[in-house]
């Protein structure tokens, strides 16, 4: 211990590190520390998915670091931030095809990067099974985020809870800012055709999401 | 080639309790490479388990069986510092011997 | 041996009542089969693997690992993961037990740096890699020892603290940080247990159970791969071996975790 003491003296270190005792970084001096690590510490196949790393306004926000909470003011802004991104699909149909949005919720893979090379797919998984309970009696299904057994049953069909669904996929962060949900649309990984077939499979009489045990 | 297994013998009244692990590609003959040819079939066809030299186990393994497999008997009649040996041969006849002394009850 | 249908029919129920009594006994018969495959676990056959590799002259140098430093003097394994990871003042960087492995590898057995790295991760279904085997027989020189790292170094305590930002940072499509699969009991991705790493408990199991088989892989995996293996689901970039990043990630779970008793190699799907 006191070797190594020598040589940080040696070195000129600050006098601030005293006999093996460091001292807490400020916030400013971790994030630097840390941001300068994103940037250098990670490949990707090209420049445009290294982006990925680059975070958004309403990320940064959501980023809280331990116990620190959400103040009001911010959870408005990445509501509204949320609000803003919505698009819907070009039909103006917020309903597609439950059969098509069946597979699509428990397709959990495309687009990921491995050994320099991206995942590409014809279309990306909806990832919907990893967290979420979905027809009723399957095992394999994941418990992150509520059950959504019966979504249709409970709610009905409307208009109104058609595009309610549809934006809760395409942005959570409208409704739930910061929720550990991906913002599916807003983020591009589901396209607003896929999200109106999944909302096809949660609400229509006829899913499995809304049939019996 | 063949892989060191390792052998535990337990005792548990007159039993010995002997769980065998083993490191074994264990090929069905039907996987895929990353270039997309057939990896060869390659498994353990037969594993013997011997006791103080006396045959207590003669079994005929498939490609079913996976890989690094694991075996796990009991041995009727054993006492502290008995011998078991273990000897498994592969389709390729690549063979294999290993052997455990049983440890007393823990 | 039962000779009437009715005499087998009995045994049968028997067995099955016996069967039953023991499955009652242990509430979660997912329990009982992560106990048996804890018990006889086909990682443990790296051991004297990476035993060996550490005592053979490999490498452009010929010469063993037998001189490495990782953190207690040269040579000095009982205890060396425990105290990981740590700051060196000869490569004036916090280094985890592979990183500390690849500057030895490099430094003493004169192997390209590019080329461990390369090979560092194994195929699935390979033998595994000189780093696994290596990786998972130092560690298991510290088997029933406490985690027990500290940030005396300021390098330390920033690696610790850059480690917990990136541990709550959300990026990329899925808005993903680690907290959001683990900052929370008995969540689990389709049926993958998530450990609760905002959590003692879970922590300490984490950093106490790598190098670990991983039963789906056929190889012992180390935490390194495990960090890279998170950030490929997250559908972010490649995170690069033995980095800065992934370091301080390791610094921040593994001082979380400080008292767990290491016991190695873990079992994992």
């Amino acid at each position: 211990m006191r070797k190594a003491w020598l040589k940080w003296t040696m070195l000129g270190a600050p006098a601030l590190i005293a006999a093996g005792c460091a001292t807490a970084p400020d916030p400013a001096t971790t994030r630097q520390i840390a941001e300068k690590m994103v940037s250098e510490d990670f490949t990707a196949p090209t420049p445009a998915l290294l982006k990925r790393l680059e975070q958004d306004r309403s990320q940064r926000i959501c980023s809280k670091i331990g116990d620190a909470k959400l103040t009001q003011e911010e959870a408005a802004e990445v509501v509204k931030l949320a609000r803003a991104s919505i698009q819907y699909p070009a039909s103006g149909k917020l309903v597609g095809d439950w059969k098509v949005g069946n597979t699509l919720a428990h397709d959990g893979a495309g687009d990921r990067i491995q050994f320099g090379r991206l995942e590409k797919r014809k279309e990306n998984g909806g990832l919907c099974q990893n967290c979420h309970a979905l027809a009723p009696g399957e095992i394999n299904v994941g418990n992150v985020g509520p059950s959504l057994t019966g979504y249709g049953a409970q709610r009905g069909n409307s208009e109104a809870i058609a595009k309610l669904t549809y934006e809760r996929i395409y942005n959570a962060w409208a409704y739930s800012p910061c929720s550990n949900m991906p913002r599916l649309g807003a983020t591009r990984h589901l396209t607003p055709e896929q999200i109106a077939h999944l909302v096809a499979f949660l609400i229509d009489p006829a899913s499995p999401v809304n049939g019996k045990r | 080639m063949a892989e060191p297994m390792k052998i535990r013998a337990t005792l548990q009244g007159d039993v010995a309790d002997v769980r065998i692990l083993m490191l074994h590609p264990m090929e069905t003959g039907q996987r895929k490479d990353a270039k997309g040819e057939i990896v060869p079939l390659h498994f353990i066809q037969s594993v013997v388990v011997t006791h103080n030299g006396r045959t207590v186990l003669d079994t005929q393994w498939s490609q079913a069986v996976s890989r690094n497999p694991f075996l796990g008997l009991r041995v009727k009649g054993a006492k502290a510092g008995d011998k078991i040996s273990v000897t498994w041969v592969d389709n390729k006849g690549d063979k294999r011997t290993d052997e455990a002394t049983v440890a007393p009850a823990s | 041996m039962p000779t009437t249908r009715g005499g087998f029919a009995a045994i049968l129920l028997a067995c099955l009542a016996a069967w039953g009594a023991a499955l009652a006994q242990s509430d979660d018969p997912l329990a009982v089969g992560r106990k048996m495959l804890a018990e006889d676990n086909p990682g443990e056959l790296w051991i004297e693997r990476g035993k060996a590799l550490f005592h053979q002259k490999r490498g452009p140098r010929n010469a063993s690992l037998e001189q490495c430093d990782f953190g207690l003097g040269p040579g000095k394994l009982d205890g060396a993961t425990a105290q990981l990871p740590r700051y060196f003042p000869d490569t004036d960087r916090v280094q985890d037990l592979e990183s500390r492995l690849l500057t030895c590898m490099v430094q003493l057995q004169g192997f390209n740096r590019d080329d461990i790295v390369k090979r560092a991760i194994s195929p699935a279904g390979s033998n595994g890699s000189d780093v696994e085997a290596l990786a998972l027989y130092i560690t298991s020189r510290s088997n029933g020892m406490k985690i027990n790292i500290s940030l005396s170094h300021q390098k330390e305590y920033d690696a610790y603290k850059a480690g917990e930002y990136l541990f709550y940072r959300r990026s990329g499509q899925t808005d993903f940080a680690c907290l959001q699969c683990h900052g929370e009991a008995n969540k689990r991705i389709r049926l993958q247990d998530l450990i609760h790493m905002t959590d003692k408990k879970g922590v300490q199991e984490v950093v106490s159970t790598w190098p670990a088989y991983r039963g789906a892989h056929f190889v012992v995996r180390t935490m390194q791969w495990r960090l890279y293996d998170c950030f490929w689901q997250m559908r972010l970039p490649e995170l690069k071996y033995a980095s800065d990043a992934s370091i301080a990630l390791t610094t921040y779970l593994h001082y979380q975790g400080n008292g767990a008793v290491i016991k190695v190699p873990g079992f994992k799907r």
